[in-house]
């Protein structure tokens, strides 16, 4: 009976379902191929070689142009600007899932004063964009002395993004069962440590979403890092340094490709052997 | 610990292996005479860092610095970013400490107004028998309220202003088709437009007549008023306030017919389907990368491009020439308002503890050997100070030819800070209106903006009334300033205006 | 004194907040009061000369045609994207929440792809794409004959909105699509089982069975969708620079324009940007709790119908 109540039903009624799923796979994998052909010109155009960029329009190279990416990461500095991405976003990672399990923990399963001006604040300020608060967390930065190195950079990446995650934690530990910290207590376990040990594991699925999250934010994140990397550009990430690289005074296209997909590549692996916990940490988003 | 880096993400540094090879090839023993003189005592250890506009200068620097850095046993980092960038690099790192110890100063930032700012400090201490040293540089190069403050040394003036950034460079084979030699005889401006149009033609597609980088507006801005006033818009200097104004009466230009005319022209070429398709969303390096590609015919742009296309493109055979001239009538000077070039001026930062360090550059850079070997490599794009360099150099045909063409193209004109040195707090309070001149040229080939001449008419009271308000603002510091101050009325654009003419 | 006695009992958890809030306070809460304080003065940021000009910003901006128009523009981008974002992610997620569907999680994947890509990086990579000197994009329209001259997608201000929103949603449409999955995986397989019993299909079935139950998320996902949607600084800085004459300029990008990038003679006025970023702030907060209103209103109809 199942594939009688799949919703697919909706719109195609009761035609023979191998005929349906024909059509919809063919259609599927045209738009699919619309879809990754950015990747598909972007991986061609790093292998091919600079003469070959306007006299080879196809998707196909010629041969294997590998220098375009040792000077991308070399010379162009991708390896170092890999490097500094990478710590970032693990550092904000942990900062991030720190600060906001905690928060949204008390907030979300205590009564206290203060406490609805915590969590109401946090929520009027989800919608504030991130241009409007550029200004002041670089002075702030500034202020700190952390205003152009890489730990200055972690700090307002983890502070940027925050607000979502604790409304999110304090839903999900809303949801979750009161006796699990009565027994707790009857076993003389400490505050800290029946959240360390009893609620944080439990709230596993909510930790790998804001994990995924954050490291998207992170990978992603542009305003932040072009801003507080401008005094320094040895601490510029892999998005701002392809940025810089583009504005340059000569234009290298094929090396600009290689740089690219240097900076994309890792993300998509980690999204593809890690698929599984990206869609449902993304779902929890949603559902939570 | 010995290690040199360079930060500049280009295809400059890229393709540095290949040029370095050609250039030492080239050369010969050239490459091998860069060595600093030590006239200083430096701790070994230190980190020295150093940031410009970079281009041909980093091919300078790079085989420059790696050597120096290993005579002295210190680390010596050198930046080369764009000006876009060095105009938040160098005030933030400024602000927050961490500058480089030697800077180009961002374009907007007046010099006076850096030195009152404490941003930098005077070299003297760091250059023994400073005196002599500075009477080795060309009349003109060290001036008060542009490099000297106060009767201290600040600013390092080692290359000369004699060129300009929008004369003709064009693909040879292109052109002959055309039937023009703008070599023998440089392109009116009718010439231009038809010689664009008929470069398209034979294209097919394939390739234009004419590339600009239209996103970067300064690009806009410099074409127009340097078409204008080798058309007879006599408009003079180099900063943000007096660039389009005539020091004969003290107004802006930018209605005058001459300008207006320059971007009549541009829109003309630009119905005629003659410029390179998608312009308006390229920046200048993109533009320039489309040449040697022999995507398009023409461009205007500078000399540093001859360097960069001979050792990258050796295969791409190119013309220069001056850029498009009048019609009918006699063809007016370009007009600077120093000897030395501005943007290239370097500055020791204030928070700077590598001042010996600094010094030993600087005091090379200012000798004939240090001349020399910078114009060996770095040829006509920024062309050395000293004129003795210039002859001993090794340059090629075509940066010769446009050296040349520069000196007989460009005239000192007028400085109203030298006048008065009060005029730095107007330049400082100036704030150029949103719609600026750029950004109007652009809106207007572009399309965005309709009616040249009502347009520029507004432009020219946008900008009396924020030179006006800036007026204001310095009065108001204190500053002993009128807008008569910019009124030189026997400034003559064809002569340079020399030091006694000021009286 | 009871409340003294109620801190000293919930001192763990007051102690467990403080990380949580030190970094909320710092990057959160700080900078809106620090940008409100900015906003009434007259600042370039280069030196300590701040004037204290009162609403002096507030009222140039309100006669500021540019911030105005950058203002439009967001307005435009928010309304261009997020209809169009969640309408076809709901289509391509209805297709792919089929089991028969032996390819779906490798479709599924293909369409999330470009959410996992840095933004300003494919930003360029689009750049290329539609470029109209030898852009591949340019090349198959015309080997299609669907167009005869080359267009120019970000050169032109006709063309430059809607190229960049088209490629703000091919970039996050996979992100949508996951969250409507989410939705109608909820939907339990007995709801169907019932409806199909009482003879309710096609319209009717989406109408009165599937709709009450991913209404709630729709709004959550309308939300996530309209942050996101204002948040475009890295995709349209990294593929026109709010250019050509302004004509992708949105708030963000008019807010870094005068806050740090310089150029021909501006001075960088940061009290001017951080007035033009409350007020936009404000107006987007607004905006916010009208939309939150309504949509509680909505939800309680919801669950009045299915209950």
């Amino acid at each position: 009976m199942r594939h009688l109540l799949n919703p697919m039903r909706w719109i195609f009624g009761d035609h023979r379902p191998t005929r349906q799923v024909a059509l919809i796979s063919t259609l599927l994998t045209v738009v699919c191929l619309i879809w990754i052909y950015p990747f598909l010109w972007m991986i061609s155009t790093s292998l091919k070689s600079n003469a070959e960029i306007f006299a080879n329009p196809g998707l196909i190279p010629r041969g294997f142009a590998i220098e375009n990416y040792q000077r991308a990461w070399t010379e162009a500095h991708m390896g170092s600007y890999f490097v500094n991405t990478l710590l970032v976003t693990v550092g904000s990672v942990i900062i991030v899932t720190l600060c906001t399990s905690t928060l949204g923990y008390v907030l979300g399963r205590f009564k206290f004063p203060g406490r609805n001006v915590i969590f109401f604040g946090f929520v009027a300020t989800v919608f504030i964009p991130q241009g409007f608060t550029i200004i002041p967390v670089f002075e702030l930065l500034t202020w700190l002395g952390l205003s152009s190195n890489l730990y200055g950079l972690t700090l307002a990446t983890s502070g940027h993004a925050m607000v979502i995650f604790v409304i999110l934690f304090a839903g999900y530990f809303s949801q979750l069962p009161k006796e699990l910290e009565e027994a707790a207590r009857v076993d003389g376990v400490s505050f800290l440590q029946t959240f360390w040990y009893v609620m944080l594991p439990l709230a596993r699925p909510m930790v790998v979403t804001v994990v995924i999250m954050q490291v998207l934010h992170s990978w992603n994140d542009f305003l932040l890092p072009l801003v507080v990397t401008l005094a320094n550009p040895a601490i510029r990430t892999l998005s701002v340094g392809l940025y810089a690289f583009k504005g340059e005074q000569f234009i290298d296209w094929t090396g600009m490709a290689a740089a690219a997909t240097i900076s994309v590549i890792p993300v998509v692996v980690l999204f593809i052997l890690l698929q599984r916990y990206f869609i449902n940490g993304l779902s929890g988003a949603v559902k939570g | 610990m010995v290690k040199a880096t360079t930060r500049g993400l280009s295809r400059r540094s890229f393709v540095m292996g290949t040029t370095a090879g050609l250039a030492a090839a080239a050369l010969g023993g050239a490459a091998s005479a860069q060595s600093v003189p030590m006239v200083n005592k430096i701790t070994s250890g230190s980190t020295f860092r150093w940031i410009d506009s970079g281009d041909q200068k980093a091919v300078f620097y790079n085989k420059l610095f790696p050597q120096f850095a290993k005579e002295r046993d210190i680390s010596v980092v050198y930046d080369a970013l764009p000006w876009k960038e060095i105009a938040q690099v160098v005030p933030l790192g400024v602000r927050n400490g961490t500058a480089h110890d030697v800077f180009a100063l961002p374009q907007n930032v007046n010099p006076a107004d850096a030195v009152a700012q404490g941003w930098v400090q005077p070299y003297d201490d760091f250059i023994p028998n400073i005196a002599e040293w500075k009477a080795g540089f060309p009349d003109g190069a060290f001036l008060p309220g542009i490099n000297e403050f106060g009767g201290k040394t600040y600013g390092l003036p080692f290359t000369s202003n004699k060129r300009y950034g929008t004369h003709l460079l064009f693909n040879r084979a292109y052109m002959e088709a055309a039937g023009y030699d703008p070599e023998t005889t440089p392109l009116n401006w009718t010439d231009f437009r038809d010689a664009a149009r008929k470069i398209t033609e034979a294209g097919q597609g394939r390739y234009y007549g004419f590339i600009i980088g239209g996103s970067q507006l300064g690009r806009w801005a410099q074409t127009v008023r340097n078409m204008g006033r080798m058309a007879g818009a006599s408009a003079g200097g180099d900063s943000v306030i007096e660039a389009d104004i005539d020091f004969r009466t003290g107004d802006f230009v930018f209605d005058s017919d001459q300008y207006v005319a320059a971007i009549e022209l541009l829109i003309a070429m630009q119905a005629d389907g003659s410029m390179f398709p998608g312009i308006m969303s390229m920046n200048a390096p993109q533009a320039r990368a489309f040449m040697p590609q022999g995507a398009a015919g023409m461009i205007l742009q500078g000399p540093w491009n001859i360097p960069g296309w001979e050792g990258n493109h050796p295969d791409f055979d190119f013309g220069v020439a001056s850029g498009p001239v009048p019609d009918e009538g006699p063809v007016g000077k370009l007009t600077i308002g120093q000897g030395a070039a501005a943007p290239n001026t370097m500055w020791l930062f204030s928070g700077s503890q590598n001042g010996a360090i600094a010094g030993e550059i600087f005091h090379y850079l200012g000798t004939v050997q240090g001349q020399t070997d910078w114009a060996n490599i770095v040829g006509a794009g920024d062309p050395p100070i000293f004129a003795e360099a210039i002859q001993r150099a090794d340059m090629s045909g075509r940066a010769k030819a446009v050296l040349n063409m520069f000196n007989d193209q460009i005239r000192v004109g007028p400085n109203p800070v030298v006048g008065n040195g009060d005029l730095a707090k107007v330049i400082g309070a100036f704030q150029a209106p949103e719609i600026n001149f750029a950004r109007t040229v652009q809106g207007l080939v572009a399309g965005e903006l309709k009616g040249v001449a009502s347009e520029m008419k507004a432009l020219k009271d946008r900008y009396n009334s924020a030179l006006d308000a800036a007026f204001a603002a310095a009065k108001a510091d204190g500053a002993a300033v009128d807008r008569s101050d910019l009124v030189f009325s026997n400034w003559n654009p064809d002569v340079d205006f020399g030091a006694s003419d000021y009286s | 004194m009871r409340l003294l006695q109620t801190f000293h009992k919930l001192r763990y958890h007051y102690l467990m907040l403080l990380p949580g809030l030190v970094l909320g306070g710092m990057f959160v809460f700080y900078p809106i009061f620090a940008a409100l304080f900015y906003a009434l003065h007259d600042w370039s940021g280069f030196n300590s000369d701040l004037v204290f000009v009162g609403l002096g910003n507030f009222v140039a901006l309100f006669h500021d045609p540019i911030f105005w128009d950058a203002f439009k523009r967001s307005m435009i981008f928010l309304l261009g994207t997020v209809p169009l974002q969640m309408g076809l992610s709901l289509v391509l997620a209805v297709l792919l929440n089929n089991q028969l569907l032996k390819l779906s999680s490798f479709f599924r994947t293909m369409v999330f792809l470009p959410v996992v890509t840095p933004v300003a990086v494919m930003g360029i990579v689009w750049t290329f794409l539609l470029s109209p000197f030898n852009g591949p994009i340019n090349g198959i329209l015309l080997d299609l004959g669907m167009i005869s001259r080359p267009i120019d997608f970000l050169g032109k201000s006709e063309n430059v909105m809607g190229s960049v929103i088209l490629v703000y949603v091919w970039k996050w449409l996979g992100l949508t699509m996951i969250y409507w999955l989410a939705a109608l995986q909820t939907v339990p397989d007995e709801v169907y089982d019932a409806a199909r019993l009482d003879n309710c299909r096609g319209a009717r079935l989406i109408r009165h069975v599937v709709l009450p139950i991913i209404l709630p998320f729709a709004l959550a996902i309308l939300l996530i969708s309209a942050v996101g949607a204002l948040n475009v600084f890295p995709l349209i800085m990294s593929m026109t620079n709010g250019g050509p004459f302004f004509a992708s300029e949105v708030m963000e990008i008019f807010i870094y324009r005068t806050a740090f990038a310089t150029g021909d003679g501006s001075i960088p006025r940061l009290g001017y940007a951080a007035a033009a970023g409350v007020l936009f702030g404000g107006v987007v907060l607004a905006l916010t709790i009208v939309q939150a209103l309504a949509s509680r209103a909505s939800k309680g109809k919801v669950e009045g119908a299915t209950t």
